[in-house]
């Protein structure tokens, strides 16, 4: 059979040295640090003052508006302040920081979540799924942190058709999809059967790269009595991002523009599909994940069960500490992550992992001059012209760089990667990109 | 002989009655203070007035659109004589220039993080607000020297945004691009300035630059008229700037962190320190 | 017919009148910063040719040359290319004030255009027929709006490129100009004439 795949992208060496560790638990931390914006989206406001004792689950901030949800303490304890903390965008912004008490008490005496739901959740209407899934404050664990009820509310007159579960993971170093996968398939699995009952889809694929047999093999397993394809993808950044797995799946080609469900497709991560099942089922809110703490740095690099708000200081402790010298923290991917200012910054609810880089790994040659050589076209994989736009962009020539289509780059920086002379095209096309949409609200 | 002058007298009759024609059939009304006006102007087409372009601007002003005071290259005498053209009495112009209130250059100013990436201040600005420690100190990565159409803003070896006083022609371009808005617009009678943009508190302020304003008092102090402190952050009172106040040059010796600058002639450099600790 | 062809191919490519005649230099350097405007003044450079070239035959041939007054030929054509410019600026500026905007100064640099007047005299050189004449303005106002286009668009792109700080603006387009004009030179030979 032919392996699917998109037009374009490259395959960065994977790094994957965590994919045979399975997820263990993390401890608690002395201090969690929540900050009230974890999602795209309006962020959420306090509703718990300072001194407040709080119960794990609960919610400490509500959400403002459609695009926006709530958020939970991750842990047993008492609120010692409510102040701006650094956050991984690099700013100061508003944070709740708990004192845990070490009980790590769920209230009521619950245990594994609060009210587990007594039915089968299937009986239950789709709005009131959406409105649970919601209130457990689930959010796109890829990475983007999307808030997953906005997803599952098509706009009347679109129609969707397939659900596609992301279980790609193209981004090097990252395992904790896979890991996810390979030992805890009934979740995603209970995950899929909400999702396809709130969106009342026919099709459910779960897309995986070939470069994870095991996962393909287990989900083949789990999914064999379902009606659920478990389709091999080819090894290729960036797989995993929406358009292109959507293309790679379905052949369809999501508009310019548009959006997944143009095409009457909504995509959504393994991990987001287990955090749904836990919330609608067990009544768990999304108070902790899974991320691949890893890098040449690293003592020894894990997949952890990451509390939110605990601080990165406090897992790569976890991790047997430092190695050598850090010379780049990166929250995320390498490919897409968000560089840190320092290791005191909380993991967030978009935090797939965390990479520590040493000297070795990192390079600092300054940009040269473009030598035309094309490569950054060929592997773009919204078939854009990077160095063009990036050129138009340095030269503030905005409507020129509209009409190459910048705001079709999905900044997946596969230009960036493959330039050879370091040209940090990715970094102009978004500034042209903030630029364009600037304009556009003026007019 | 008669031949050659009568034909070319004919060919020459013949155009003309042409022209002549085509000049009644397709008339068009041009306003000729419009192009009176557009003589005036300094032709840079710079856009300070908001118009693209010198033409759009004196299109617009003869049409009694917009007033005639909108072009700070031309300065005052430009604008008196427009409004000699449409015949209105001109508003006395303040003429301004435009001053980077920092000194805070690599050598004398901390960085939280090694920047590689583009050179755009507003770009790296996104990124975790600026390489710079200050939060308000000039990034140095020359966007407004870019955009700047008259030359007067030059980077210097440690990357610092300087503007010439005496290029800069007050037009405002570099001030909206800045993304840490560094950039002011003074009165040119004023050349006395407080060469900093941090409202941090002077301890803090201390950590991440040597030349940065820590609000001490002491100008304040030694001209109580010439300065105000508002946010930590001393400045030049410039609401007296048709007469320098006097005394704003003796605070200049009394800096302790040589933040008051005059910039006519422009000042000796600072003398070196060791740089500032690194902060923590 | 094929010597028609012959002329027209021969004016746009191997005697291209910017490129090969080094005509016209002043609007191929001024107006060729944009391809929009190129256009635009190549428009108007092909009207005024191709009209000039009728006007300037029917005056070399029945009036010039019955009075045997061929010497005014220059003072004459001059007269006449300077007449049709200032025409058509009046008509460009009525009919489309958005064009005669971007060509701003340079529609006046037509009347001085020493492609056309060296297009009239030319004609007159190789004793055209009128036919012949008119296949020649055309093809010469192609090869001019052909050159001016070509030029924009490489300017165009320029722009985008980290030029040497003392190659920058003028020199690097002179810089270009040359080597567009040595490409130009390979069709040389290609049509005799």
């Amino acid at each position: 059979m032919k392996i699917k795949r998109f037009p374009g992208g490259l395959h960065p060496p994977e790094h994957k040295s965590t994919a045979a560790r399975a997820i263990e638990p993390c401890s608690l931390p002395d201090e969690l640090v929540i900050p009230l914006a974890q999602h795209i989206g309006a962020p959420a406001e306090p509703c718990v003052v300072i001194g407040d004792t709080v119960a794990k689950g609960q919610v400490i901030a509500q959400p403002r508006g459609f695009v926006s949800v709530p958020i939970h303490a991750s842990s047993s304890g008492v609120v010692t302040a409510v102040e701006p903390r650094l956050h991984p965008m690099g700013r100061p912004l508003p944070a709740i920081v708990i004192k845990p008490d070490g009980r790590d008490a769920w209230p009521d005496g619950l245990e594994g979540g609060m009210n587990p739901l007594l039915v089968d959740p299937l009986t239950l209407p789709p709005s009131r799924l959406r409105d649970m899934v919601r209130n457990a404050g689930v959010v796109g664990l890829g990475g983007a942190t999307f808030p997953t009820h906005v997803k599952l509310s098509p706009p009347g007159g679109k129609k969707i058709n397939t659900l596609i579960l992301n279980g790609v993971e193209c981004e090097p170093y990252l395992t904790a999809d896979h890991r996810l996968m390979l030992e805890e398939p009934e979740r995603i699995l209970a995950g899929i059967d909400i999702l396809r009952r709130i969106l009342g889809v026919e099709r459910v694929c779960i897309g995986i790269e070939e470069n994870k047999p095991d996962a393909i093999a287990v989900m083949r397993d789990a999914c064999a009595q379902r009606d659920i394809e478990v389709i091999a993808l080819k090894v290729m950044y960036p797989q995993g991002a929406e358009k292109q797995l959507i293309f790679a799946v379905t052949g369809r080609q999501t508009p310019s523009g548009g959006l997944p469900m143009d095409v009457g497709v909504v995509v959504q991560n393994v991990g987001t599909a287990a955090a749904v099942a836990d919330a609608i089922i067990h009544g768990r809110p999304l108070v902790e994940r899974i991320a691949t703490i890893t890098g040449p740095a690293l003592v020894e690099p894990k997949n952890l069960r990451i509390r939110i708000g605990t601080s990165l200081r406090h897992l790569v402790a976890e991790c047997g500490g430092l190695r050598e010298e850090v010379v780049k923290v990166i929250m995320g991917g390498p490919m897409m992550g968000h560089t840190q200012l320092s290791l005191d910054v909380p993991a967030i609810r978009g935090t797939s992992g965390l990479l520590l880089l040493d000297k070795n790994a990192v390079a600092t040659r300054s940009e040269g001059p473009c030598i035309r050589c094309a490569r950054c076209v060929s592997v773009c994989p919204a078939r854009l012209l990077p160095t063009t736009i990036s050129a138009y962009a340095r030269r503030d020539m905005i409507a020129e760089a509209e009409r190459f289509n910048a705001l079709d780059c999905i900044e997946c920086g596969c230009c960036a990667y493959t330039c050879p002379a370091r040209i940090p095209l990715v970094q102009s096309i978004r500034q042209v990109k903030g630029a364009i949409l600037a304009k556009r609200r003026l007019s | 002989m008669l031949e050659a002058i009568l034909s070319l007298g004919g060919v020459g009759f013949c155009a003309a009655l042409a022209l002549g024609f085509a000049a009644q059939k397709f008339a068009v009304e041009v306003d000729a203070r419009e192009a009176a006006i557009l003589e005036v102007l300094p032709g840079a087409n710079c856009g300070a007035c908001g118009f693209p372009g010198c033409g759009g601007y004196a299109r617009a002003v003869a049409s009694g659109a917009v007033a005639p005071e909108l072009c700070p290259p031309g300065g005052p005498e430009t604008v008196a004589r427009i409004a000699r053209i449409i015949g209105v009495a001109a508003i006395a112009v303040d003429p301004q220039v435009a001053v980077v209130i920092c000194q805070g250059d690599q050598q004398r100013a901390t960085e939280k993080y090694r920047y590689l990436g583009i050179s755009d201040c507003r770009a790296a600005q996104k990124l975790a607000d600026g390489p710079k420690t200050c939060p308000g100190g000039c990034l140095g990565l020359g966007t407004c020297a870019a955009i700047c159409p008259f030359g007067a803003i030059t980077m210097t070896d440690q990357h610092l945004a300087v503007i010439d006083r005496d290029k800069c022609v007050g037009c405002r371009k570099c001030v909206e691009p800045c993304p840490r808005q560094v950039i002011k617009m003074t009165p040119r009678s004023v050349s006395v300035h407080v060469l900093c943009n941090s409202h941090d508190k002077g301890a803090l302020v201390r950590r991440y630059c040597q030349v940065g304003c820590i609000a001490c008092q002491l100008c304040k102090k030694a001209a109580p008229e010439a300065y105000v402190i508002e946010d930590f952050l001393a400045r030049v009172d410039y609401r007296h700037a048709v007469k320098p106040t006097a005394g704003v040059e003796v605070a200049i010796d009394k800096c302790p962190t040589h933040c008051i600058r005059d910039d006519n002639p422009p000042p000796a450099p600072v003398p070196d320190e060791k740089p500032a600790p690194q902060a923590a | 017919m094929t010597e028609l062809v012959l002329i027209l191919i021969s004016a746009i490519f191997v005697n291209n009148f910017v490129l090969a005649r080094f005509l016209g230099i002043c609007p191929f350097m001024g107006v060729s910063k944009k391809v929009e405007t190129a256009v635009g003044m190549g428009m108007a450079v092909a009207f005024v040719m191709t009209v000039a070239t009728v006007v300037t035959w029917f005056l070399q041939y029945f009036i010039l040359q019955p009075l045997d007054i061929e010497y005014l030929q220059t003072i004459v054509f001059i007269l006449v290319i300077a007449a049709l410019v200032q025409l058509v600026e009046m008509v460009i500026q009525k009919v489309s004030p958005v064009l005669y905007q971007s060509l701003g100064i340079f529609l006046p640099l037509i009347t001085t255009n020493c492609a056309v007047l060296g297009l009239a005299v030319l004609n007159i050189q190789k004793e055209y027929t009128f036919l012949e004449g008119i296949f020649f303005a055309i093809g010469a106002a192609a090869g001019f709006t052909l050159a001016m286009v070509l030029f924009a668009g490489l300017r165009e792109r320029i722009d985008l490129c980290p030029v040497p700080r003392s190659f920058r603006g003028t020199a690097i387009a002179m810089v270009t100009a040359g080597l567009l004009s040595l490409a130009f030179m390979g069709f040389a030979g290609m049509v005799k004439g």
